[in-house]
């Protein structure tokens, strides 16, 4: 029981949070140092991460896993505080201002839950397409590349491209969709993305297959994030705070 | 670089007001709108935000600097340290703009977005904020003014704010480009890294422990890592957001 309590005390305080924060930091700089210069790390544009982590040997990524560990010890943290503060000021009469950071830190959750979900279930694929080629969703639908387009500039500089598609599902037209640059088309959980376009010869695209299940999870976590922020900032822009005024 | 360049003429011009400004503070508000003219003029010959490469994104920070730090200067009673830190930090990066060269070709088609525009130019405003928020630390170090540090604090929070939303619009703009909000290159990991010191940064100075002295030096530590973060990766590791 007093092991229990020790433990709770320790994940309320605040100065966990700074140690722990510290801590992540140092293994991020190591991780920062060691990425650019192993080959082994190119892998990670293209493979969940824990699939490179498990496949990979542990003294490449003793770091990620070490970051992984007190990323975890971080989310206790932050969720013992934030329930600490909103359970003992919630008869507080500006509580709008003690919820904005708790806004925050529900915001930083859904980033790390984001990165959780997409670290297990991302996917990547890349090909080339040529006007008539058949992308096979895993889904069960196909995609077909009707007509890829450039738009050039009078140097000869590309300045946009698109490629007209049709989804069949047992050879029946489901949709139609175009895709440019910056705007992807989405079908079944999955996103078909157009890198780059050739015209000579014959049309051609780069295209990219992507799956990435964290993505609403990390915009809903930005958009938490900043409306947390955004009311901080708002109700304490007037607010004189002195330092060191919270409990450690 | 040449005398008769337009360029260096335009920077020593706002250098020698900026300079002036130090004697009388009348003088600041030409030396900006030569910055911001130069930039608005770039931005109509170009089409866009004159914001990509190390020219124009240097010369965007110091002006950036320029635009919040010297108001600051006007809240506070002993001005002066503020005022010419916050001058020699812009030109600091208004010369150090001067050797690369303008970025004047079209951009590739997965630039033109409003979220790449909006994620350059919010990175910047808030590096401005951390730049100040240095100074505003050092100022605190030195004269020991309490004020400082709050401002200091204060600076930050808002520059947090900033370089929290630059990081959601450059996921955003990501997703849409790549398929991906988040790539494993050394710049995205140092932001990450920045983006937590910041945040260790603002629950530290909660504590009775890290108050004053270590929060100004945080404060001051922080900006290092900014300028890594900008020019140490852009410039000495492959990545993603190369120059």
């Amino acid at each position: 029981m007093d092991l229990l309590k020790k433990a709770l005390k320790t994940f309320l305080s605040l100065k966990t949070t700074v140690w722990l924060l510290l801590v992540l930091l140092v293994v991020l700089f190591y991780g920062s140092l060691i990425m650019p210069s192993r080959p082994e790390f190119q892998e990670l544009y293209t493979l969940p991460l824990f699939r490179w982590l498990t496949g990979s040997p542990f003294r490449l990524t003793w770091w990620l896993w070490l970051s992984i560990a007190v990323l975890s010890l971080i989310t206790i943290n932050t969720l013992a505080c934030s329930v600490d503060s909103v359970v003992k000021k919630r008869g507080a009469r500006n509580w709008l201002l003690i919820i904005s950071p708790q806004v925050v830190h529900v915001g930083f959750l859904f980033i790390l839950l984001a990165h959780l979900l997409s670290s297990y279930g991302s996917y990547k694929g890349m090909a080339y397409a040529y006007e008539g080629s058949v992308l096979r969703l895993p889904g069960g639908a196909e995609a077909v590349f009707d007509r890829i387009k450039t738009t050039v500039d009078p140097t000869g500089y590309v300045t946009g491209w698109s490629a007209d598609i049709t989804y069949y599902r047992k050879n029946r037209v489901v949709t139609r969709d175009v895709i440019r640059p910056n705007d992807p088309s989405f079908h079944d959980g999955f996103g078909i993305y157009v890198r780059t376009v050739r015209q000579s010869p014959y049309p051609v695209a780069l295209i990219e297959l992507s799956r990435e299940p964290g993505a609403p999870f990390a915009l809903a976590g930005g958009f938490f994030f900043l409306m947390g922020m955004s009311l901080l900032l708002l109700l304490k822009a007037r607010r004189e705070e002195p330092a060191g005024t919270l409990r450690e | 670089m040449s005398l008769g360049n337009p360029v260096l003429l335009l920077t020593l011009a706002a250098a020698a007001f900026y300079t002036l400004g130090c004697r009388r503070k009348f003088f600041i508000l030409p030396a900006f709108l030569i910055q911001a003219g130069y930039m608005f003029y770039r931005g109509m010959l170009l089409g866009r935000m004159p914001i990509v490469g190390p020219h124009d994104t240097l010369f965007f920070l110091s002006a950036s600097i320029a635009l919040f730090g010297f108001p600051l200067t006007f809240k506070q009673e002993n001005s002066r340290p503020l005022f010419y830190s916050v001058t020699a930090l812009s030109l600091l990066f208004l010369f150090l703009s001067l050797p690369f060269k303008p970025h004047s070709s079209p951009l590739p088609p997965v630039l033109k977005t409003v979220w790449f525009e909006a994620h350059v130019a919010l990175s910047f405003f808030s590096y401005a904020l951390f730049g100040i928020g240095a100074v505003l630390g050092a100022v605190f170090l030195s004269a020991g003014e309490k004020r400082s540090e709050l401002l200091q604090y204060k600076t930050i929070v808002v520059g947090y704010f900033l370089f929290s939303a630059a990081m959601v619009f450059g996921g955003i703009w990501a997703y849409l480009a790549w398929g991906t909000y988040w790539l494993w290159t050394p710049k995205e990991l140092w932001t990450v890294i920045l983006w937590l010191f910041y945040g260790l940064y603002l629950h530290a100075r909660l504590t009775s422990r890290w108050t004053g002295r270590p929060a100004a030096l945080l404060g001051i530590v922080g900006f290092i890592i900014v300028m890594f973060t900008y020019l140490g990766v852009s410039l000495l590791m492959k990545s993603s957001h190369s120059f």
